[in-house]
Parts: structure tokens; C-alpha cells; sequence
């Protein structure tokens, strides 16, 4: 049912590749084409929203491998995204590092710290590691809050725009095409990984991890990985929306934050490749609709309370969590996923 | 010396009605297995009724209307969250379960927003503000009268699990659900039980903290602050919440109080969350909980 008929698998290679037909490869080209030639006729206000979905899906791929993949729940991604925004922050803006050296070591540095806050995934799950991570989510915004020398505190940090071999991403179209080389990379490996021996072991994880574990898995090393691989995706996604703003904020990272993006996990769809990229998408422009039309709304009934624009937000996207939830666990991807098949039996849908 | 009394009574004091909301966690977590992660939520949202109850320039009714009515309006959402969020999903991951209250915390904070847009409201005054001699200590009598309800109410809650029938099917359910099902005692119901008793003792909870201290976005966080209760305690039976909570507040109020000057402002607000993260690592089921051990 996952592909057109007449697709068959003569060999292993073949049958792993993610783009089987012709059909995939013109229509992957094409994607590649005009995703890589949006900023010749797309407008600045229109690359900033889409620069913000492309570190979005980075962050949330990251979560996705934690939670979707291997199954450890954490509340606290927005706070290991601050400690990757910070560490690049710090290192190219503060000691002049080149910039690609501070995206490496951002990476590792959140992933380290997700490391630290993932120990308790050893001994326990489900709700004691979602208040773990919640916890951590605290105590990483309060250290960059009051260590004010390093960080800046409540002031916060001015970053540096990045550069590589003296080519400042100024504009909003440079730093396009920066990120979305940058996201292309991660889901790349996200999808890679989550089909090699790795993903395949963080699976067994999520789905029973004492079987797993009778089955030979260390349980150790494959959870403090998914922490570490997901950490290290945030902290990426930290640096480049650090330098995107040219400013940092603890503010930015909320806890509010880490639950957006646990929702968009799981609107997406939890477990997929495409799952995080449809929620992310879906998720942004529907604020971006909201802070559209609420104006709108407003101003058609003026009995609505000064509430409206701030609240609606929020008060849709728990709705959407709940009803997610409930009709369709599997989120959007599966829909997606159900859509294409019913689409290549047109018209003989039996 | 002075100071370390009053450290210890302010502590002990905060870490009893911390203890008061986590008992509604505790309450939900015995019966049916579910982390209510909306707590703050439902604490915040709740003592924003009882503003629009109590407070002078919206309804202005007095307490002792508005507190039946904010009790009234915690039945009514422990019920709504229940019967249209969590039983659709019994028998789900328990991911689902978690994520769920969530997004039900995001809406409830969305439609404060949406409802009570000024973001600070302070209710009227509850308790006398004199300040009591203790010894060499001073201390809010709020406070006093805070855990003294507090107390009271944590033991009309144990006498009703003890003697009452619902108590008594709700201790069940806790202890295995198939059985309780099989004596043909509604679980469903005991679920719906669970959670409209965790909302009225979160909404009582919440007015004792806002009107001590107004009513902002921050009482999420005192919601989020009784988890470290319930961690510390270890969730086996409700009466570890009561002995969780003062130590809670006491390494709270004393270790703001005297750490303060050594590592900087602010630091009493993550002590809840390190105690936390230490307890997880190296005591996970907490001081007093049994260990599970799991089959496969």
C-alpha cells in the first residue's frame, strides 16, 4: 500500500531507498528546485516566517527522535535549545569563533546537558521524566538568567550574524539559504538514522525497554543517545535562531515553547520523518494566521475582550493537542500517509 | 537565630499548602495512573474565578458566597476535563495520557488569557495580615492560617478515604482496578471522583496562595513546584504528601534564606526543581515509595 503498484524489490538496496519510482525523483527535484529558489521571487517578511519553520523543524526533529522514536517524553527542548543558542552565542559573538565551530560545539554542548538530565531515564519513565525534564527546563533558563557576567541575564546577549570565510548572512534570502541547507541536513540524518541499527534499537526502546533490553540492547547507552542526538539537534536549531535574531533571550525559551513543540510531535504524527515537518508547518502558519486575522475578528465585534489575540492562540493549539490525541494519535503524517494511498487507487479504491 | 525560626516557620507554613495541591496530583495519580501535568493551570484558573467572585470591582460578592461557588466551578471543570479528555483515551500509551493534560493546560492558560486579559489581580483579603511573635520570629498570619486550613481540610480528606464509601472504592481503584471492576464498582465514575476532588482541593489551594500573594501566571509555576512534593514523597500514599511538603518548603525558605547572599537572587524559585532532579537520580520512587518491579 506504500507504493504504486508495479514497484517491486529486487534487491535490498533497492528496497531501502526512499525514492523508489520516477514519478519520486521528478517530484523530489522539483521540491529541491523550488525550495532553493524561493528567496528569487518570495518576499522578506515571507522568508522570515519560513527561516523560523525551517529552525522549528530542526528542534523538533530532535524531539521527535527523543520522544517519537525512542520514546522518552521531555518537556524541557526549549531549554537545551537555550543552552545551544547560548554556547554559539557566547563563542562566535563574545570570543570570536568561526561560526560553523560554534554550531558544532552548540550541538554538543546541549547535548551533553541533555545527557545530564537524562540519567534518570535509566532508572525511570513516563512521568517522573517528564518532571525531570520539566525541572531542567527551570534550572537551564535560571543559570542563563542570573549568570549575568557570561550571558547577559535578564538583559540578554547581542549575537554576531553568521559568517563563513568572510560571508556575512545579512539579509533574510542569505540566511534562507543557511538554514534550510542546515534543515535538509538534519532530516537527512534523521531519517537515516531512524532506519539504520540505531533507530531500529531506540524502537525496541520505546515500544518495551525491558525486552529490548533481554534482547541484548543497552538500555544505557541507546537512551542517553536518543538524548543526546535529540539535544544536539536543539542545540543546532538554538544557534541558528540565535544568529537570526542577532539577539538572545531567555525569554525565548519558555517552557510554554518546549510544550508547543511537543505538540507539533504530536500533531505531526509521532515516530515518522515527515511527521515534525508537516506539524511544524501546519503549527507556524496557523499562528501566522491568527495573528492575521485576529485584528480582523476584533474589530468586527468590539465585544470581544482585549484577550482575544493572545489568548485564541494557545487556547486552538491545546484543543488541537486534545483532539489529536483522542481521533487521530497518529497524527497528520498518517493522514498524509492514507491520502496517497486512496490517491494511487484512484478510481479502484478496493 | 531569629531568622532561622522564621525561615523554618515561613517553610513549613508554604510546604503545607504546596503539599495541599500536590495531594490533588497524588489524588489522580492513585486512582487511575494519570500525571496531571494541567495542575498549575487549574490552580491559576480557578483562583481567577474566585476574582471574578470576590473582587471588588467585578462581582464583589463575599467569601462566603464565592468560595462555594469557586468550589462549585472546580467540580464542574475536574469533571469536564475528565469525562472529555481522559476517558476517551483509558487504555492508552501512557505518552497520550501525559501529553493530554498538556494540551489541556494550554487551553485553560489560553482562555485565562482570553477571559482575565489583565494578567494581575489580587483577591481580597481572606485572613487578618497582623503579624504574629513566635519566640524572636515574626511571621505572616496568612501563612499561619494557610496551613492551619490546609491541615484541617488534608484530614477531612483522609477521614472521607477512610469511612466514606466513594473513599474507600477510590482507595480500591488505586489498588487494582480488574478487581474493583469485578465487584461491579464503577471505575469510570471513581476516575470522574478522583478528578473533581484533585480540582477542589487545587482550587483551594490556589485561593489560600493568591490571597497571600495576588493572582499571576506564577501560581503555573506553584502548581509545577508541588511536583517536587510529590516526587520527594514517592506517591504511595497520601499521607507522604504531608510529610513531603514541609520539607519541601523548609529547603525552600531556607535555603533562599541563606543561599541568597551566596550564589544570588532568585535561587529559592529552582530549589523545588533541584530536589527534583537529585531525588530522580538517586532515589527515583522517592523517600517513601516502593520500588516497582516490572515484568515484561
Amino acid at each position: 500500500m506504500d507504493l504504486p503498484s508495479g514497484t517491486r524489490n529486487y534487491d535490498y538496496a533497492r528496497d531501502m531507498a526512499v525514492l523508489r519510482t520516477k514519478t519520486h525523483w521528478v517530484l523530489f527535484t522539483c521540491f529541491l528546485i523550488i525550495l532553493f529558489t524561493a528567496p528569487l521571487y518570495l518576499r522578506d517578511n515571507v522568508l522570515s516566517v519560513l527561516n523560523l519553520i525551517g529552525i522549528t523543524i530542526i528542534a523538533v526533529t530532535g524531539l521527535n527522535i527523543l520522544v517519537g522514536y525512542c520514546g522518552q517524553l521531555s518537556i524541557g527542548h526549549a531549554g537545551f535549545m537555550a543552552a545551544g543558542a547560548y554556547t554559539s552565542g557566547i563563542l562566535t559573538s563574545q570570543l570570536h569563533w568561526p561560526f560553523l565551530a560554534g554550531l558544532l560545539l552548540a550541538g554538543f554542548s546541549a547535548g551533553l546537558i541533555g545527557i545530564i538530565f537524562g540519567l534518570p531515564s535509566v532508572r525511570v519513565k513516563g512521568f517522573y521524566l517528564a518532571i525531570t525534564t520539566i525541572a531542567a527546563q527551570f534550572i537551564i533558563i535560571w543559570v542563563i538568567n542570573h549568570w549575568t557576567n557570561v550571558t547577559g541575564g535578564f538583559n540578554g546577549m547581542n549575537v554576531t550574524k553568521a559568517s563563513i570565510d568572510g560571508f556575512v548572512f545579512r539579509s533574510q534570502a542569505s540566511q534562507y539559504f543557511l538554514i534550510m541547507a542546515v534543515t535538509a541536513l538534519c532530516i537527512f540524518f534523521a531519517k537515516n538514522l531512524a532506519r539504520g541499527r540505531v533507530g531500529r534499537a531506540f524502537i525496541a526502546v520505546r515500544d518495551n525497554d525491558l525486552a529490548a533490553e533481554v534482547m541484548g540492547i543497552n538500555l544505557l547507552y541507546y537512551k542517553l543517545l536518543a538524548f543526546f542526538i535529540g539535544c544536539f539537534l536543539a542545540g543546532i536549531a538554538g544557534a541558528l535562531q540565535g544568529q537570526l535574531y542577532g539577539f538572545l533571550n531567555a525569554e525565548y525559551f519558555t517552557l510554554t515553547t518546549s510544550i508547543l513543540y511537543i505538540g507539533m510531535v504530536i500533531i505531526g504524527g509521532v515516530g515518522t520523518t515527515i511527521g515534525p515537518i508537516i506539524g511544524v508547518v501546519v503549527i507556524r502558519l496557523l499562528e501566522q494566521l491568527i495573528t492575521y486575522i485576529s485584528p480582523f475578528i476584533e474589530g468586527a465585534i468590539p465585544a470581544l475582550s482585549t484577550g482575544f489575540t493572545t489568548g485564541l492562540g494557545p487556547m486552538l493549539f491545546g484543543l488541537a493537542i486534545i483532539l489529536f490525541l483522542i481521533l487521530e494519535p497518529r497524527g497528520l503524517a498518517h493522514r498524509w500517509a492514507l491520502f496517497k494511498a486512496a490517491y494511487r487507487l484512484w478510481p479502484f479504491s478496493y | 537565630m531569629s531568622e532561622l525560626l522564621q525561615y523554618v516557620l515561613t517553610g513549613l507554613a508554604v510546604g503545607i499548602v504546596y503539599a495541599l495541591i500536590a495531594l490533588g496530583f497524588a489524588l489522580i495519580w492513585k486512582s487511575s495512573s494519570v500525571a496531571n501535568l494541567a495542575l498549575g493551570q487549574i490552580v491559576l484558573i480557578s483562583s481567577w474565578f474566585t476574582y471574578s467572585m470576590v473582587s471588588g470591582n467585578q462581582l464583589g460578592l463575599p467569601y462566603w458566597i464565592g468560595l462555594p461557588l469557586t468550589i462549585g466551578f472546580a467540580i464542574f471543570l475536574g469533571w469536564v476535563i475528565e469525562r472529555f479528555t481522559l476517558r476517551p483515551l483509558i487504555a492508552q500509551p501512557i505518552l497520550a495520557m501525559i501529553t493530554v493534560t498538556l494540551g489541556v493546560g494550554y487551553f485553560l492558560e489560553g482562555l485565562v488569557t482570553f477571559l482575565w486579559p489583565v494578567s494581575v489581580g489580587a483577591l481580597p483579603r481572606l485572613f487578618p495580615v497582623e503579624p504574629v511573635h513566635i519566640g524572636p520570629a515574626v511571621i505572616s498570619q496568612q501563612y499561619l492560617w494557610a496551613a492551619v486550613i490546609s491541615l484541617v481540610l488534608f484530614g477531612a480528606l483522609s477521614i472521607f478515604f477512610k469511612y466514606h464509601k466513594m473513599g474507600i472504592a477510590m482507595r480500591a481503584t488505586a489498588d487494582d482496578q480488574m478487581a474493583v471492576q469485578a465487584c461491579s464498582i464503577p471505575v469510570t465514575s471513581v476516575f470522574s471522583a478522583s478528578w473533581i476532588f484533585a480540582c477542589i482541593v487545587a482550587a483551594i489551594g490556589g485561593v489560600l496562595v493568591s490571597s497571600i500573594a495576588g493572582i499571576t501566571n506564577g501560581l503555573i509555576e506553584t502548581g509545577l513546584k508541588s511536583f517536587s512534593v510529590v516526587i520527594l514523597g514517592g506517591l504511595d500514599s497520601f499521607i507522604v504528601c504531608m510529610v513531603a511538603g514541609p520539607i519541601v518548603g523548609l529547603c525552600e525558605n531556607l535555603g533562599g534564606g541563606y543561599l541568597t547572599p551566596i550564589i544570588g537572587a532568585g535561587i529559592k524559585d529552582i530549589i523545588p526543581y533541584i530536589i527534583i532532579v537529585i531525588v530522580v537520580i538517586i532515589k527515583p520512587y522517592g523517600l517513601f515509595g516502593e520500588t516497582r518491579i516490572e515484568r515484561i
